[in-house]
């Protein structure tokens, strides 16, 4: 029971701090904690027992306690123990002291606390707005219950501009973005350069909110979730729709059968075969080297058919319900996804060849954009960037979901902390993969596909799931709710942590490094930018003003 | 195409019970139900943002929905997209009233009930994402000897 040894350690430091605790698994550890308490009880999890941040959450209960809540997520990664810090605070004012000095990861999080809850982090280091469009006004809260899902508040300013901080001195500014021919989504980064040196940048992103997390807290039901949720991210889909899946699972203490899990499994680990084959290619397209990027994905090919083939789309499977999942894998799938990874593997291991014998790519790679243990652990940093830097963490194996305990794979890590690293990292995975899926495929038994759910879902129960997604660690929370969907449901991309680990990665190299340095994390803006109320945030306001782009794009005048 | 792509749904009237389940189990919300009258029942599907997620197809009790395999379905008339099935309710015999597949609708409540309906079309379609001054559905005239 390490997980109660984890809370007997927190009781007996803070004792009387320590409202309550629940332990619906050996798995999740949820704390309530007093709010005074709450900076030194991150600090004791984050720098004294070694825990990795993943997420805060700011949540608006007051229609159902009067209370707002604020939840600070940790993960210990070698104990296998998701933890939930919560705490209550009054309904009239909410104000929490940040916790951003003593645990930097948790910057962004706190912003977007602010901004999309209300909830004030008193002593934030860096309280600049982060996710709302520059024209918004400042007390209008939009995951605040109050405000309706399609609230467009008539202060907002339409011409309202971002301010940018002052240049350092002796610093010229070059814009990156807000759309860059190796950026598949807009994003802005602001680099400060001396000479061919960044010596610092600014981020601004959030340019694409789709506000999704309003919608399914509002709008949509617990079934129709994982078909939104896979909609966040245009690669690594499934993941999120599993996390989704799998946090209400957790909450409602739900265990779907076994041959779903093998299905998650094997799709999931799908996902990751084609997005590591495709971000090997645009690696490979970002230093220059075109063939290989063709060929890269000329070899995902057969993984989208296949995919299509079992779940008929090549993208958005519409995979999972809430206890289980839609699409079987028949005989003759399982036969001829046999023969595609049989396939895969021998066209793969050439392609490994050629890019680890490849001088330019190296001298392109080696050295650059160098996240180390400290960068990772300050940054709350996820996936192949983590594991690179030698931090032995995955998902998979620390906190088992789907049918991973089942299965034997290997971690892959390096030591390099750069962008090279992270290359070998992402090849090697590959392979594992590819094993992966075998061992799947060898040990699903026939069975159910979907878990019978005879009553309504518990409601205000808590739940936390994490995925491996091929970026890093998708997380998932979710409180359970009336009308048949969840009161909060908070989606964690990979990369959001891992961006905030650019500006370090960056700092002081040479400017023709940086897209292979920003490519390295394979960010996915989609993901980060998920929610918002307002559509359109236009980055080029002053020619094309938002309503003239809107009729333009709808063909009226 | 393999054999399970899913395409655009096709709505089988001869087949449909007129149960609601696809419309309370549309992630997109695009399947809108209306009762004209105890009698006639109108199944709307507005095609427009149906993401062919085939949920309407799987839980249909009757199997009255296929997903089919086309998928070029770009059109500049909204009205193309749509389907419409205009349903007569058979009615009880004692009471008078509509019946309604008991089991199948309790079945589907618990796996998400939600009730859309053509009158609340203009909130579900509000909202920026359709302008107001465009019809998201074709309006229904539906001539009746009252």
């Amino acid at each position: 029971m390490i997980a109660r040894e984890r809370l007997n350690q927190l009781k007996d430091k803070f004792g009387s701090a320590i409202l309550r605790a629940d332990l619906p698994s050996d798995r999740q550890l949820f704390v309530w904690v007093q709010p005074e308490a709450v900076k030194e009880l991150c600090r004791h999890i984050f720098r004294d027992l070694d825990a990795r941040y993943v997420i805060s959450i700011g949540a608006d209960d007051r229609p159902f306690s009067g209370k707002f809540i604020v939840a600070h997520d940790f993960a210990f990664d070698t104990d296998h123990v998701l933890c939930s810090l919560l705490a209550q605070l009054p309904g009239d004012e909410p104000k929490i002291e940040s916790i951003s000095g003593v645990v930097p990861a948790a910057n962004w999080a706190e912003r977007e606390m602010r901004d999309l809850v209300g909830i004030e982090s008193v002593g934030h280091p860096y309280p600049k707005r982060l996710v709302l469009p520059d024209g918004w006004p400042e007390d209008v809260h939009p995951l605040r219950k109050d405000v309706p899902w399609n609230h467009v508040p008539p202060e907002f300013k339409e011409g309202a501009s971002f301010e940018f901080e002052k240049t350092p001195e002796g610093c010229t500014v070059v814009p990156f973005g807000p759309f860059h021919p190796t950026l598949d989504e807009p994003a802005h980064f602001r680099l400060y350069v001396e000479g061919e040196m960044v010596r610092g940048c600014e981020y601004r992103g959030f340019m694409a909110h789709r506000g999704i997390e309003k919608l399914a807290e509002s709008v949509m039901s617990y079934n129709d979730i994982p078909v939104l949720a896979e909609r966040i991210c245009g690669i690594c889909g499934c993941v999120h729709s599993v996390a989704y899946t799998q946090a209400v699972e957790a909450a409602a203490a739900l265990r779907p059968p076994p041959r779903a899990e093998y299905i998650r499994t094997i799709l999931l680990e799908m996902e990751r075969l084609h997005s590591h084959l495709l971000w090997v290619g645009l690696a490979c397209h970002i230093v220059g080297f075109d063939t290989l990027f063709m060929q890269a994905f000329r070899i995902r090919e057969p993984v989208m058919w296949m995919a299509e083939k079992i779940t008929g789309n090549r993208k958005t499977y519409g995979l999972c319900v809430v206890g289980g999942v839609r699409w079987d894998i028949t005989p003759e799938l399982k036969a001829e996804l046999n023969q595609t990874l049989n396939k895969l593997q021998a066209e793969w291991e050439p392609l490994v060849g050629a890019v680890s014998r490849d001088k330019n790519i190296q001298k392109r790679t080696r050295g650059v954009g160098v996240a180390d243990r400290n960068v990772v652990k300050n940054a709350g940093a996820v996936g192949p960037v983590a594991r690179a830097a030698g931090v032995d963490i995955d998902c998979r194996r620390d906190h088992p979901y789907a049918a991973y305990d089942r299965v034997d794979f290997r971690v892959i890590t390096a030591t390099g902390c750069d962008v090279w690293s992270r290359v070998v990292v992402r090849m090697k995975e590959v392979f594992e993969s590819i094993a992966i899926i075998r061992q799947c495929l060898e040990k699903m038994e026939p069975g159910p596909l979907q878990l019978e759910i005879k009553d309504e879902l518990p409601v205000g129960r808590i739940g936390l799931s994490s995925v491996e997604a091929p970026r890093g660690e998708s997380h998932h929370f979710v409180i359970t709710g009336e009308n048949n969907r969840p009161r909060r449901w908070r989606v964690r991309a990979p990369t959001y942590q891992n961006l905030q680990a650019v500006p370090a990665m960056i700092r002081d190299q040479q400017i023709a490094d940086m897209t292979i340095s920003l490519g390295s994390i394979d960010p996915c803006f989609s993901c980060t930018d998920r929610m918002e109320t307002i559509e359109l945030r236009s980055g080029e306001r002053k020619t094309w003003p938002q309503k003239e782009l809107l009729a333009l794009s709808q063909g009226k005048k | 195409m393999p054999e399970g792509f899913r395409g655009r749904p096709v709505f089988d009237g001869n087949k449909c019970v007129g149960c609601g389940g696809c419309a309370n189990n549309c992630p997109a919300r695009s399947i809108l139900i209306f009762d004209v009258c105890q009698e006639l029942r109108i199944l709307q599907y507005v095609g427009g943002r149906c993401t062919y997620c085939g949920r309407c197809a799987e839980v249909c009790p009757e199997k009255a929905i296929t997903m089919s395999r086309e998928f070029e379905t770009s059109t500049n008339d909204i009205g193309d997209a749509q389907q419409r099935m205009e349903l007569f309710m058979s009615t009880c015999q004692r009471c008078g009233r509509c019946f309604k597949d008991e089991s199948a609708l309790e079945k589907l409540k618990l796996t998400g009930y939600r009730f859309d309906d053509l009158q609340n079309q203009r909130w579900i379609f509000g909202a920026g994402a359709y302008q107001e001054n465009q019809p998201a559905v074709k309006d229904i005239f539906i001539e009746m000897d009252w």
